[in-house]
């Protein structure tokens, strides 16, 4: 618990670290800030084009039972997973991007995940900003909005620990990196983002491969999203659980393990 | 407060691991099999120290010694393998000067970023961020981008920034060597402040001066061990001293081994040439020099001086015919071959003598001049005008120098005297 009070005396280095990033990120760029924006967009109508005019995969009947548009059906989903994989790829960045800092001043190596993990978040929420004034617009309205807060409570934690699971091995091993980096791709199809999950066929050749996709916890996330500005509907009590139950214990281990192993890790940087 | 030491280390030991052939990626794991193949190195082996608060403290020793690696234990950034630091004040490191500077970002934006790096809150930051600015010297580049400041430029900043942080303690690593005169003036003029405003001040450095001149206390590391602790410069006399006389274990076995060698060749030049004997030969080189052998104070041969010791200078020769009143002279020459000196006999001046046969001259000095460092002597016989040189012995010998109890800055000693003190005696600040 100390690691956790001591981030706390050091929450002025998380923020700078997060402004120095945002700062530093499109400086010498003309549409500078925009782009964090034209990236996303670009990944959207990439998908929604492949997807949803090539193959036509079905969207289904938004909350106010007229809208039905597969582009932000997918836009719900992949805000999701574009924070989630930032912020796991992205904290095995930051640690091994710090090394050199790390060996020169003491600072708690977790600092540059979580200020990774700060500037991610920033995105995001601009990303559900304009998902939900383009619902409104379209007269999708209703009090489930309020789940995504509550989601990104829960996938922050949820994340956060992977990230720093794995980036404290990269640091001893270089290739969690590039595995994690494979992992990350797989993990996205097997998450119902460019699908959904009623898709998915209850089994294949006797494997229940529908119920194996909704243990992911990340499908969970990814449906609540989709609920909050989509379906307008609230999400089951035994999601909720389960998904809190996950968040907490994926994170728990991800810190413990973290900061057992980062007590060296400046000598190993 | 005081009564508390500033930082405890107590029965401090630290390992490294030095890899061999670093299995990096799991492939190589899995390859290798073995477990890690790497040496362990202690770079401490059981240290306790106290630094008492309010204090400056210097850490000397070789290169390698552990210093560094103690100074980093002491700012949390490795841990010890063995024992505990206890710390009780606020840290500020300067192990790199402008370390987390982000190239892209302007010298204010790395300023709060360096502050916040070094633990500092951002309001705390505001308040100071005028002086720090000032300080630095850089009011018309603050606003660019650090990519674009000089090397000098950017420790400036750095070093105006970890020393405005208010640490309790502010731990040092052979960073104030940078910077022009003029700021280093200022660097040591504000650690002097913050020394006086109750901060303790840990410093690695290779300056023994510094270490005499500032140091309330001071250790002495050798390959992970404690070998001295006491008052700065106590520890600078017996660290010296022991360096001085390791220096000269390894110098004089190397002279020997040279001396030797020479002394082969010059016996063997002698012979050919007496063997030859032309007479023309002999008419240019009727003077031969021979060995080289320098005293001391003692009377004893050395190759190892001290400054402000008598030393005396003896040049063997041997005449193969009458020679009417020779002349002997030498160079001194430091490592970078500037000329020192070059004392010469003068005519009618010195001990003037027709010489035929074997004989020396010597040299006395009463005192050396010379600063701590090697010189190499070249010796030459000139004849009775000093117009021809009829032999000489390039870089014949060569004699180390070494500073007695106090450190001579400089190639030279001026070796004068200060007096006139007048009025009465005032009290120092």
């Amino acid at each position: 618990m100390t690691a956790v009070t001591e981030i706390w005396t050091y929450r002025n280095l998380v923020y700078n670290l997060a402004q120095r990033e945002l700062r530093a990120r499109y400086k010498k760029s003309l549409l500078g800030w925009l782009w964090s924006l034209i990236n996303p967009a670009s990944m959207l109508l990439i998908y929604a084009l492949v997807f949803g005019v090539f193959l036509k995969i079905p969207p289904p009947v938004a909350g106010n039972g007229r809208t039905s548009v597969y582009a932000l059906y997918l836009f719900a989903g992949l805000l999701v997973w574009n924070f989630f994989n930032a912020v796991v790829m992205g904290s095995v960045s930051a640690l091994q991007g710090s090394g050199g800092l790390l060996n020169k001043v003491y600072f708690p190596p977790s600092t540059p995940a979580i200020a990774n993990m700060l500037t991610v978040l920033l995105q995001a929420l601009i990303e559900a900003t304009i998902l939900a004034v383009i619902m409104i617009a379209l007269g999708n309205v209703s009090a489930t909005y309020f789940i995504f807060p509550i989601m990104m409570v829960l996938l922050t934690p949820f994340a956060l620990g992977l990230g720093l699971f794995f980036s404290i091995y990269n640091v001893y091993y270089r290739d969690v990196g590039y595995l994690v980096g494979i992992a990350m791709s797989l993990l996205f199809y097997a998450t119902p983002i460019i699908y959904p999950l009623s898709q998915v066929p209850e089994e294949i050749h006797g494997v229940p491969v529908r119920a194996i996709i909704s243990l992911n916890p990340l499908t969970q996330f990814v449906e609540w999203s989709r609920d909050a500005f989509y379906n307008l509907r609230w999400p089951s009590a035994a999601s909720f659980l389960g998904t809190t139950a996950a968040s907490l214990a994926v994170f728990t281990f991800g810190w413990i393990v973290f900061n057992r192993k980062a007590r060296n890790v400046a000598e190993e940087l | 407060m005081t009564d508390t030491p500033a930082i405890i280390v107590d029965d401090v030991s630290k390992r490294f691991r030095v890899y061999k052939n670093r299995p990096s990626s799991l492939k190589e794991r899995v390859t290798h099999f073995a477990r890690d193949r790497y040496d362990e190195f202690w770079a401490i082996k059981g240290i306790s120290l106290e630094i008492p608060s309010a204090s400056v403290y210097g850490l000397v020793g070789h290169n390698g010694s552990g210093k560094s690696s103690l100074l980093r234990l002491m700012a949390g950034i490795h841990r010890p393998t063995r024992g505990h630091i206890t710390t009780h004040g606020r840290i500020s490191a300067l192990l790199e000067l402008g370390a987390g500077f982000h190239p892209d970002l302007t010298g204010r934006e790395n300023v709060y970023l360096n502050a916040a790096i070094l633990g500092f809150g951002r309001r705390e930051t505001d308040a100071l961020f005028d002086e720090i600015v000032e300080f630095s010297g850089l009011m018309d580049f603050i606003d660019a981008p650090v990519k674009h400041y000089s090397s000098g430029m950017y420790v400036r900043l750095g070093f105006s920034v970890a020393v405005h942080v208010n640490p309790q303690i502010l731990l040092i690593d052979e960073v104030i060597a940078v910077g022009d005169e003029e700021f280093q003036r200022r660097c040591f003029e504000h650690l002097y402040r913050l020394r006086r405003s109750g901060v303790t001040i840990v410093m690695v450095t290779h300056n023994l001066g510094l270490v005499q001149a500032m140091c309330d206390r001071a250790a002495w590391l050798d390959h992970g061990q404690l070998l001295a602790e006491g008052t700065g410069p106590a520890v600078v006399k017996e660290y010296l001293s022991r360096v001085n006389e390791i220096e000269a274990e390894r110098f004089e076995e190397a002279e020997r081994a040279a001396e030797a060698a020479e002394l082969e060749r010059l016996a063997v030049e002698e012979k050919a040439a007496v063997a030859a004997a032309p007479v023309a030969a002999l008419a240019e080189r009727p003077v031969l020099l021979g060995k080289i052998e320098i005293f001391d104070r003692s009377g004893k041969p050395t190759r190892i001086a001290t400054t402000g010791e008598p030393l005396t200078f003896r040049v063997h020769f041997l005449c193969r015919r009458e020679v009417e009143e020779p002349l002997f002279s030498f160079a001194v020459e430091n490592e970078n071959g500037v000329l020192v000196a070059n004392p010469g006999m003068r005519r009618k001046q010195e001990i003037r003598r027709t010489a035929e046969g074997d004989g020396f001259v010597d040299y006395a000095i009463e005192s050396l001049a010379l600063g701590p460092g090697e010189y190499q002597f070249t010796f030459a016989a000139h004849d009775a005008h000093g117009t021809m040189v009829l032999d000489k012995r390039e870089r014949a010998a060569t004699l180390r120098v070494q500073s007695g109890d106090e450190v001579v800055l400089g190639l030279v000693d001026l070796q004068g005297r200060w007096q006139g003190v007048t009025g009465e005696a005032r009290e120092i600040a």
